[in-house]
């Protein structure tokens, strides 16, 4: 497999989310994830508004055979979601950092313990 | 550790993402990924590596009779260069394993069977000749042949390119037939090299193609060559998963998950039973009362195929767990399949594949949900079920057929 791109510009959860560092505040899933996951056909997500605790399952991915639950890095209230995936969920295969964004939310409360880039990277080594 | 076919390798170049399945390590799909391989099956043709299934041959005086006994369907007439479809089913009515008989000259069979499952029929053919003291000689080919399985639109072209003499083995090949011998020493039907194989107008994903017998040392040369060949149709190596959703959207089963040891009837495939216009059998066969007790008593279950009206699937934590599917609020049984098949849409409520001739122009589908269910009454098509796992709920219907416009029995060269 080719080596999981992990930038230096996102934190990172053991479940493979990611959210940004600083507002905009977007979660996505790592390019490790997607790639474990395989060619997505649907993606559910939330509703603007909605709340969630860190942990709290906020949406699912699925592939032809799977549903892999999506799991908040840091608490918060969605502001946007990425309605392209509605009709293009393959863009979280193709751009899992980029275009494959998932969802946007207000303010993230806590990031403590969080992974960054060299935690990520030592943690995909153990799996 | 788990066993690798002889393409093994060939995959890992390919950089195949690898599994499991049935203690052989196998591509689940290559970097085109799932959803690509499973649309090039419908529209081009996909390349399988299926080494890992089993396959024996059954002959001696006797090896008619043992079969005809211990298979489902009923080989009274099964010719020459035909093959047929059934099951081998136990003394309470359930499927050991579904399979291919391939009737050959000189009174010889040849059973293709799911991976893992050559030595438990093998068992069953003993005993049974053991028991009536008939005579049949039983052995497994394993490596005696390689499997490949070619399937899609673009086959026929494919091999008609690869064939030394194609007019004659395309000549008379229905669905369902093949030529060739899997003793490939004796096997009249060569490669444009000289290689001999057997060449069968079968396969498990509802769309027109070929299972190819070869010799072992020479499946990487002629995958590499059907890839060459094809190139230029949209041919691709597929995996598992693929092979998984078209089958699916075929309404085809998979043997220990859609059939498997629980009676072997009300189900979308009673043409693999010998039954009479009358509702008598054409002969005796395994498992037969234990099936006519079932029915009498009204306690075998009934399954049924159901398509969805989005991608969204059911699943489930473990082989040991089902997914329910309920009537209303009331739990009537299981999810035996769930899998999506992203080359059908509804239009208007209606199924069309991205194959249907009258599919509206720019027909794009996400896919559908679809799979079998298996239940505790029968019910008609068009009932609406709901199926539920832990995080969430699906509407869907039973239906008669899934993927519309399957093309396996098209004649050759008309696609």
């Amino acid at each position: 497999m080719a080596e999981s791109k992990i930038p230096g510009n996102v934190l990172y959860t053991k479940d493979h989310e990611w959210i940004s560092k600083t507002a905009p505040w977007k979660i996505g899933v790592s390019d490790f994830a997607q790639n474990a996951l395989g060619d997505l056909t649907y993606v559910e997500l939330p509703n603007v508004g909605d709340s969630f605790e860190k942990g709290q399952e906020f949406g699912t991915l699925e592939s032809t055979k799977s549903v892999s639950p999506l799991y908040m890095p840091a608490s918060g209230t969605v502001k946007a979601v990425n309605e392209a995936l509605a009709d293009a969920p393959e863009l979280v295969n193709q751009s899992p950092y980029g275009e494959g964004w998932i969802i946007e939310i207000e303010e993230a409360g806590s990031l403590d313990g969080l992974l960054d880039e060299a935690a990520y990277k030592a943690h995909l080594e153990t799996l | 550790m788990p066993e690798k076919t002889a393409l093994h390798s060939v995959h890992q170049a390919l950089g195949a993402t690898l599994v499991d399945f049935g203690g052989w390590d196998m591509p689940l799909w290559y970097p085109t990924g799932a959803v690509k391989e499973h649309l090039a099956v419908i529209q081009h043709a996909g390349l399988f590596d299926i080494g890992h299934m089993a396959g024996i041959m059954v002959e001696g005086p006797d090896a008619f009779d043992v079969l005809q006994f211990a298979f489902t369907k009923d080989i009274s007439g099964l010719k020459l260069e035909r093959a047929a479809y059934g099951a081998f089913l136990d003394s309470d009515g359930g499927v050991m394993d579904d399979a291919l008989v391939y009737a050959l000259p000189e009174g010889r069979f040849f059973v293709v069977l799911n991976v893992g499952h050559g030595g438990a029929i093998m068992a069953s053919l003993r005993a049974r000749a053991s028991a009536c003291g008939a005579e049949i000689f039983v052995r497994d080919l394993a490596k005696t042949y390689a499997k490949l399985d070619l399937q899609g639109p673009a086959a026929f072209r494919v091999m008609r390119g690869l064939l030394a003499e194609p007019d004659s083995v395309f000549d008379k090949m229905p669905y369902f037939s093949f030529k060739g011998d899997i003793e490939l020493n004796k096997s009249g039907v060569r490669l444009k090299d000289g290689t001999p194989i057997l060449l069968s107008r079968t396969g498990y994903t509802g769309e027109q193609g070929f299972e190819l017998f070869v010799p072992y040392a020479s499946v990487t040369d002629i995958w590499n060559k059907i890839l060459a060949e094809g190139e230029k149709d949209g041919v691709i190596p597929c995996g598992l998963a693929a092979r998984d959703s078209v089958r699916a959207g075929a309404v085809l089963p998979l043997s220990q998950q859609d059939i498997g040891p629980w009676p072997f009837t009300n189900n979308p495939w009673p043409f693999t039973l010998p039954r009479t216009e009358s509702g008598g059998w054409t002969k005796d066969f395994a498992g037969r009362e234990a099936l006519e007790r079932a029915e009498k008593n009204g306690t075998a279950p009934y399954t049924y195929a159901y398509c969805g009206f989005d991608p969204r699937k059911v699943t489930s934590p473990d082989h040991h767990t089902h997914p329910e599917v309920r009537l209303g609020e009331t739990r009537i049984g299981d999810v035996l399949t769930c899998v999506a098949d992203v080359s059908i849409g509804r239009v208007d409520g209606n199924i069309l594949s991205v194959a249907s001739p009258d599919r509206p122009e720019g027909f794009a589908p996400r896919g559908l949900v679809c799979g079998f269910v298996r239940v505790d009454r029968p019910l008609a098509p068009g009932t609406r079920l709901t199926l539920a796992d832990a995080r969430r709920r699906i509407e869907v219907e039973t239906v008669a057929d899934i993927r519309p416009a399957r093309t396996a029995r098209k004649a050759l060269g008309s696609l």
